[in-house]
Parts: structure tokens; sequence; C-alpha cells
């Protein structure tokens, strides 16, 4: 009864990467995704398997799990996964789930929102608080390379056609 | 060949280099890049639907429609998506590196050897994981570097993560895996992502990051200094 409770818990997470449940029956934790997994680089000790057995077992993922808030996308478990499981993108549909959002990813979909593209300077001036915060403004002189002023071009997207 | 040109948000921004050096590389050789008219961004990594990020990226082959079957899309990001938007269609999605093979390249009228100079190819990411999307050559710049005489180091680091999507997120996480491929590097530090180029510049101390396509530039008579 618990499982099937808590399995509506997750049918967004799955709805949202296009895995379905018993997709995630063949991982017996061989950790091999932990033991490629950048985000232990960082000495933050993950195992990307907690994530997908959760899943499995229709339990919640843990809003604190590091992988979450770190997870690079490097693709590294997936091309090591026996099944290549694409765990940076059953990590994304997680965040979506539970609803964490990063001020630059807010700003990000912001902009596509309203011009169908990044417009860089439109990003910088929305983060220019958060930036100035955490010490990217030290950074400055060596971005000239990287800035260039143009205007915004608003384009069209057609989407589900 | 005529090719549907997609530059990406940030070759139009903050990556213009990178975007002036691949028109310019693709001018020389004969070829002729067509813009997809009103692309709009691929969604990068920052959706957590997947059809979502699907419909985005798959609305840019739809505008590519009646400019050529073949798309290239410089940033790894752009390519990566485009490509799996694009499936199994008709249209055939590239990342220009992958079209770089030597034979390719040899149009380039070569001016300067590279006898003497050591480099550190770096790859990153989405240019070569996950396999479906990968580009299938994963030695495409030691063995330019090497044709004309130049050193390549880093096999260890080349397929590292620097972190550049955690960049303005959680900054010090980019900034230790950055330093890791930093330190393990020598010479200049060879290119073809937009994030990667930052991320590597902004935490390098004297290390140069430059992208591919300014190597074959210079090599090509066309760029004073690397």
């Amino acid at each position: 009864m618990q499982r099937i409770d808590s399995n509506e818990i997750n049918e967004r997470v799955f709805e949202l990467t296009g895995y379905r449940r018993q997709d995630f029956s063949v991982c017996l934790g061989c950790k091999i995704c932990a033991s490629v997994c950048t985000v232990n680089d960082l000495a933050l000790n993950v195992n990307p398997q907690d994530i997908l057995l959760s899943l499995f077992m229709g339990m919640e993922v843990d809003k604190g799990h590091p992988l979450l808030k770190y997870c690079t996308n490097c693709y590294q478990c997936t091309n090591a996964c026996p099944w290549g499981i694409r765990i940076p993108e059953v990590i994304r549909a997680v965040r979506e789930n539970q609803g964490i959002e990063t001020l630059f990813e807010r700003v990000f979909k912001g902009s596509i929102r309203i011009w169908g593209r990044v417009y860089e300077p439109y990003i910088f001036l929305k983060t220019g608080l958060f930036l100035a915060r955490e010490g990217y403004l030290k950074y400055m002189p060596k971005w000239t390379e990287y800035m260039s002023f143009h205007l915004p071009k608003k384009v069209k997207i057609k989407t589900g056609s | 060949m005529e090719f549907a040109y997609y530059p990406g948000c940030s070759l139009t921004g903050s990556a213009k280099k990178f975007d002036k050096g691949i028109r310019r590389v693709f001018s020389i050789l004969g070829h002729t890049l067509v813009d997809i008219p009103d692309w709009n961004c691929c969604g990068a990594f920052e959706y957590g639907d997947k059809r979502e990020l699907m419909e985005l990226s798959g609305e840019n082959i739809r505008k590519a429609r009646g400019i050529s079957k073949d798309i290239i899309a410089p940033c790894p990001a752009c390519s990566r998506n485009l490509k799996e938007a694009n499936g199994d269609s008709t249209f055939n999605v590239y990342n220009p590196i992958e079209l770089f093979s030597l034979d390719f390249l040899s149009g380039l009228n070569i001016k300067r050897d590279l006898k003497g100079q050591v480099f550190t190819p770096y790859y990153g990411c989405v240019l070569i994981r996950p396999k479906e999307t990968a580009i299938p050559d994963t030695n495409v710049m030691e063995g330019f570097v090497k044709g004309l005489g130049g050193e390549t180091v880093g096999e260890k680091i080349k397929d590292r993560c620097c972190g550049g999507s955690q960049f303005f997120i959680n900054k010090w996480a980019t900034e230790r895996l950055s330093k890791m491929i930093l330190d393990r590097s020598k010479g200049i530090i060879l290119v073809f992502c937009p994030l990667c180029h930052m991320a590597l510049t902004t935490f390098s101390n004297k290390e140069r990051v430059v992208y591919f396509t300014d190597l074959l530039l210079y090599v090509a008579g066309e760029r004073a200094h690397i």
C-alpha cells in the first residue's frame, strides 16, 4: 500500500524523463556510476544509484542529496553504466519535480520565454547582485574577451507542433 | 558544400570569437554556412522536462528545412541537443569538429608548422558523452597537431569535466574541477566548447586556453598568434 502511494510521488519524474519505473529494475548496484562520478572529484562521496533506487522503490528522493545540487551533467555515469541509464536527465527531472531551481536557471529560462534565446546581458543584469556577492567580479579582467554587446533578437518558438 | 548553421546563444555573445573562427575556417575551405533563420535556444541543460527540451531543439531542425540537410552546431551542448532531437530524421546534425578530418582540413593551405610546441587538447564532456550523440573520433585535435610536428599531452584529462555547468551556481565546484585539468595540462590548452573556454580561462594562472579554430587559423596564416 505504501509503495502504491509513494509511487505517485515519482510519477511525474518518470513522465519528465520518459523512463518507466521498471527501467531502473536492471540496476544491480554495481556502483560503477559512483566510481566515475565527477561530483566525487569534489570529495562529496555520492552514489548516483541512491537516486535510481529511491525511484524504483517508490520512495521520495532525499531533497538534500548532493547530486541534486552538484551534478555537472557530464554523463560519465551514463557512459559507464552497463545499461546506459541517463542519470543526469533523471536528476534534472527530480529537481524539476521537487521545485529546485537556482537563480541562474530561472533567469536563463526567463530569457528564453522573452526572446526565445539566452540574451547574456540580461542574464548578467538579473544575476548581478548574486555575482557581486559571490565574488565573481574579481574575474572581470579575464572576461574582457567575452564581452560584446548586441541587441536582443526576439524569435518565435512553435512548440508542440 | 552548403551547411545550415546553428550558432546558438553563446556564439552570438561571449563566444563570438568561436563563431568568427568557425565561419572563417569553413569559408577558407570553400563551404557555405547559411544561418538557420530565427533559430531559438536549444535549451542547454536547464530543463528537467525532456519533452520541453526536445521541443526547443526540434524546433531548430524544423527551421532548417529548405536550407540544407546538413546542420552544423559548434557549441557541444547545442549539437548534442540537436542531434538527439533530430533522431533518425533525414537531417544530419554535426558538431563541426567531427568534420575536421585531416582530409577535410587539407584545403587550409598550411603556412606554419607546430614543431617544438606543446598542446593539451581538451574535449570535456558533451562532445564525447553520451555515446549516442558523441563525436566518433576523439583524437581530432591530436591528429592535427601531431601532423604539423607539434606534441600533445593530457590524454588522462581530456575527457574530464571542467564543471562549466556549475559555473554560475556553485563556483567553488567549477574552480576545483577546472584547476584539476589546468594543473595537469602543458602548453596551450585547445578547446572546442564556449563553457570550457570560460571556466578554464577564469581559473587559470598562466595557462592559455584557445579554441581549436584559433589554431587552425594560425597555421593557415590568418592569425599572427595562436
